[in-house]
């Protein structure tokens, strides 16, 4: 059900991120149990399903926030860790670390942005102090991307000032900044009321007619079927079903699927 | 107070200079008292971020050793702290300390004391900083040390800042401990007055000027805390 060859896309290019048998445990419960899937450029990739599925420990793993027990995961050329043939993973040097980095943005479901920097401080410093860009140009490239999120003029406020919605579009520049090749978002509306939600999906959809490649784990089963090409539901740690999203939405093979989509009105 | 008169005819003449003598003295005091009181600062606060550190340690041993450091110097008296340290070198090794040690002394202890309510200031100060904040600092590639340096430490010293000023004025006052140890800062120095002068007048003014003190203080904290004041979490 979650063999490796049918995960496979077979992107037309190198695939933006691959990840093989991910298996991931915390104690004895074991969240992700052999996980594969492959990102292509341009692909948005949407995940959905039941609460406490390892959705979220998935992206935490791809983001490397945790590290994964055993399986392989590589951003194009660069391979974060290899299975070892035993089920361990082992993860590449410092180096391989810093530069598979710089591949990916996430965007949290709490936004996370830094409270006691402005709005545009928290989309340019990281340019500044990371990626050693010049003030001016991040801060060029910091106004360009706030007014691309319909933020111009909140350049200087701080975050507590402005709306959840607000909030997340300022975190989605300052993931964007980093010209990332994949953007992972963990439920990026799931704390904003339906206005509010709206407004952050607009701008989502936006990245995704630009073809920026994306990965959204998501609740959100309309914004899935109609912004996302792909979708994998995913259930007690496995990939239950996966493909195109609308025919996933539309007209599920798997009872669990079945059963999960059901519970929303769309 | 009659034998004096004796050199003064003028009782008013004689009760200004007397009251300029005690300002004289009572401000020699302050002098080692905001001496003791800036030394301990100095000492204190960059010694508090050890004890946090070592308190916070994933090495256990490391991690019990500070949090028994903080137990014995927040459970016992300050007063007492002073004593041990002046008198211990001599009972415990037979040591004859030179004049100057009391106030080595007095200034050990109370940077030890400090330092161990400060560390556990910024402990909780650390420790209250949500996870998503070193999440999102970690997946933009901060490094760990940009990541505490730009990204928690500011925001720590705005959380703490009032639990800090209330140490801070405390220590104010806590200065007057030194008197055991036969430092002639403020509190010692009213107190011979007084004795002296029958009157409670020296501790009234002493009394005054521990308050200006502490309202300077005050007003500094203010201002710090109105320069953070631009956002809240
Ligand atoms: N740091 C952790 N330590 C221990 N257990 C954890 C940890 N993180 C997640 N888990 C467990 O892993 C399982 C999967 O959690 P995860 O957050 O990945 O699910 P999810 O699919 O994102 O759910 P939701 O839709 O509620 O966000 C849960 O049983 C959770 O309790
Ligand atoms: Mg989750």
């Amino acid at each position: 059900m979650t063999d490796a060859v049918s995960a496979r896309n077979a992107c037309a290019a190198d695939a933006v991120v691959t990840l093989e048998g991910a298996t991931k445990s915390f104690g004895a419960n074991q969240v992700l149990k052999g996980i594969s899937l492959e990102v292509c450029e341009g692909d948005v990739l949407a995940i959905i399903g039941p609460s406490g599925g390892g959705k979220s420990t998935l992206l935490r793993c791809l983001t490397m926030l945790e590290t994964l027990d055993g399986g392989s995961l590589s951003y194009g050329d660069v391979r974060v860790c290899a299975d070892d043939g035993g089920g361990r993973a082992i993860y590449g040097g410092k180096d391989v670390i810093r530069e598979a980095k710089t591949r990916f943005g996430l965007v949290f479901q709490d936004f996370n942005l830094f409270p006691h920097y402005t709005v545009l401080k928290n989309v340019t410093d990281p340019l500044v102090s990371v990626h050693k860009v010049a003030k001016a140009e991040a801060e060029e490239r910091g106004r360009e991307l706030l007014r691309k999120m319909g933020l111009s003029g909140k350049e200087d406020m701080v975050p507590c000032e402005l709306s959840g919605g607000q909030q997340q579009r300022v975190a989605i520049a300052r993931a964007l900044a980093m010209n990332p090749q994949v953007l992972y978002f963990d439920e990026p509306t799931s704390a904003l009321d339906p206005e509010l939600t709206r407004e952050v999906l607009r701008v989502i959809r936006e990245l995704a007619e630009e073809r920026m490649t994306m990965v959204i784990v998501t609740h959100e089963m309309a914004f899935a079927r109609d912004v996302a090409d792909k979708l994998i539901f995913m259930d007690g740690g496995q990939v239950v079903e996966r493909g195109r999203a609308a025919d996933v939405i539309n007209a599920p093979k798997h009872e669990r699927t079945r059963a999960f989509l059901s519970g929303y009105a769309s | 107070m009659q034998e004096r008169s004796l050199f003064f005819a003028d009782r008013e003449r004689w009760v200004a200079v007397e009251f300029g003598v005690m300002l004289g003295l009572l401000g020699e005091g302050l002098m080692l008292t905001a001496q003791i009181f800036v030394v301990t600062l100095i000492g204190s606060l960059p010694l508090g971020v050890v004890v946090a550190l070592c308190r916070m340690s994933r090495f256990a041993p490391l991690a019990w050793l500070a949090k028994f450091y903080i137990s014995i110097l927040r459970g016992t008296p300050l007063m007492l702290q002073l004593m041990a340290i002046m008198f211990g070198p001599y009972y415990l090794f037979g040591l004859q300390m030179g004049p100057d040690w009391k106030f080595i002394a007095c200034d050990i202890g109370f940077i030890l004391n400090y330092a161990a309510y400060f560390g556990e200031i910024y402990r909780s100060g650390i420790q209250s900083i949500p996870r998503g904040q070193y999440e999102a600092a970690e997946v933009l590639g901060y490094t760990r040390a940009q990541t505490f340096m730009k990204i928690v430490l500011p925001q720590v010293i705005k959380r703490i800042l009032p639990a800090m000023g209330n140490e801070i004025i405390t220590l104010v006052k806590d200065t007057s401990l030194a008197f055991v140890l036969g430092i002639a800062e403020m509190f010692s120095q009213a107190k011979a007055l007084a004795a002296r002068e029958v009157s409670m007048i020296p501790y009234a003014v002493a009394a005054l000027i521990y308050w200006v003190f502490c309202l300077l203080i005050e007003f500094i904290l203010n201002r710090v805390e109105k320069r953070m004041d631009y956002y809240h979490d």
